[in-house]
């Protein structure tokens, strides 16, 4: 709203008074025309202004319902680069936090690993392997021990050292 | 299926002496029966062409030659072709170059030809694979190989689990 349309009803009365409001009209353009507002703005302390105002009060004036209602989440995905996002993600840290022992047992991926997988064929290389595995395993440390090596053997090839899982 | 879990993996560490020595058996029973049969069907096809009855003395020199050259080939060609045999495939085990890169066709075939020397001086040879550092046999030091293990326990593990979660009853 303008504020000089309150004076005008009162001008239109009296002949005294809309001169003094043609006047008045008149120095206040010469005044705004002649005021710097970038100058007016750099001397006001913004910080200062913001500190004063209550935005607690003013959030929790806001429904955030409607204000969501208004919001369009699919154009705005749709303008998200979800690519170099992505890319910071860590993916294998990521998977190592994940238990796979417990996944397997308390979802149905187990069945479908169970039924995926040799059967008893399988489960008997399996246990072959892991049980020549384990001799291997208590020779090599014996083996160590009577020639009282000091510095532990390469576990594996340096090729294979990062890419091999933790024993 | 015993009631412990596989250990965890050792994938890609060097083999130890207890698989090495399984595979070969393995291998060496594997490649005999083959080689037996194979001399069971040529009599067979000699006997029905000819209707010669024809046996095979082992003592034989020439079956002696043959006997060693198939065993040459057996090894030789799983190696250079895959880096496994049947046996090192059973246990989960291969054979791959001294640093651990895929081994080259050319270092299998090496291999094959100089396995029989760790055999010499009762087999001296064979000591590399329980007290050098890498567990290298002299045959792996002459043809620049190494044998790890290539079975990933980390899956077995999982369909242990699998199993045990299937096999329990509902809660």
């Amino acid at each position: 709203m303008n504020p000089r349309d309150r004076l005008r009803p009162a001008g239109r009365r009296n002949p005294v008074e809309a001169i003094a409001q043609q006047v008045t009209e008149r120095v206040v353009d010469l005044l705004v025309s002649a005021l710097d507002v970038n100058e007016l703005a750099a001397r006001i302390d913004l910080n200062e202004l913001i500190g004063r105002v209550d935005i607690n009060m003013i959030l929790k004036k806001v429904d955030l319902n409607v204000l969501l209602d208004q919001v369009d989440l699919n154009a705005l995905l749709a303008r998200v680069d979800l690519k170099p996002l992505l890319d910071r993600v860590d993916v294998n840290d990521l998977l190592s936090q994940v238990d796979v022992d417990a996944l397997v047992e308390r979802t149905d991926l187990g069945a479908v690993i169970a039924r995926s997988s040799g059967g008893m064929a399988a489960d008997a290389l399996d246990a072959v392997r892991s049980q020549t595995v384990g001799l291997d395993q208590f020779i090599d440390r014996w083996v160590q021990r009577l020639l009282r090596r000091k510095h532990p053997a390469p576990s594996a090839p340096s090729a294979l050292l990062p890419a091999q899982a933790e024993p | 299926m015993t009631g412990q879990p596989p250990p965890v993996s050792y994938q890609g560490h060097y083999a130890g002496s207890v698989s090495r020595f399984t595979a070969f058996a393995i291998d060496l029973t594997v490649s005999s029966a083959v080689f037996a049969l194979a001399l069971a069907a040529i009599s067979y096809g000699v006997h029905v062409v000819t209707g010669n009855n024809v046996s095979w003395n082992r003592s034989n020199i020439v079956v002696a030659v043959i006997f060693v050259l198939w065993e040459f080939v057996y090894f030789g060609y799983s190696w250079a072709v895959s880096g496994r045999t049947f046996g090192m495939a059973a246990l989960g085990i291969r054979v791959v170059a001294a640093d651990g890169s895929v081994l080259e066709p050319r270092r299998g075939v090496v291999r094959a030809l100089v396995f029989p020397l760790s055999f010499l001086l009762f087999g001296l040879g064979f000591l590399g694979i329980l007290v050098q550092r890498e567990h290298r046999a002299l045959h792996d030091l002459i043809a620049g190989s190494a044998v790890i293990y290539s079975w990933d326990a980390r899956a077995a593990r999982l369909r242990f689990l699998a199993r045990q979660a299937e096999l329990a009853p509902p809660p």
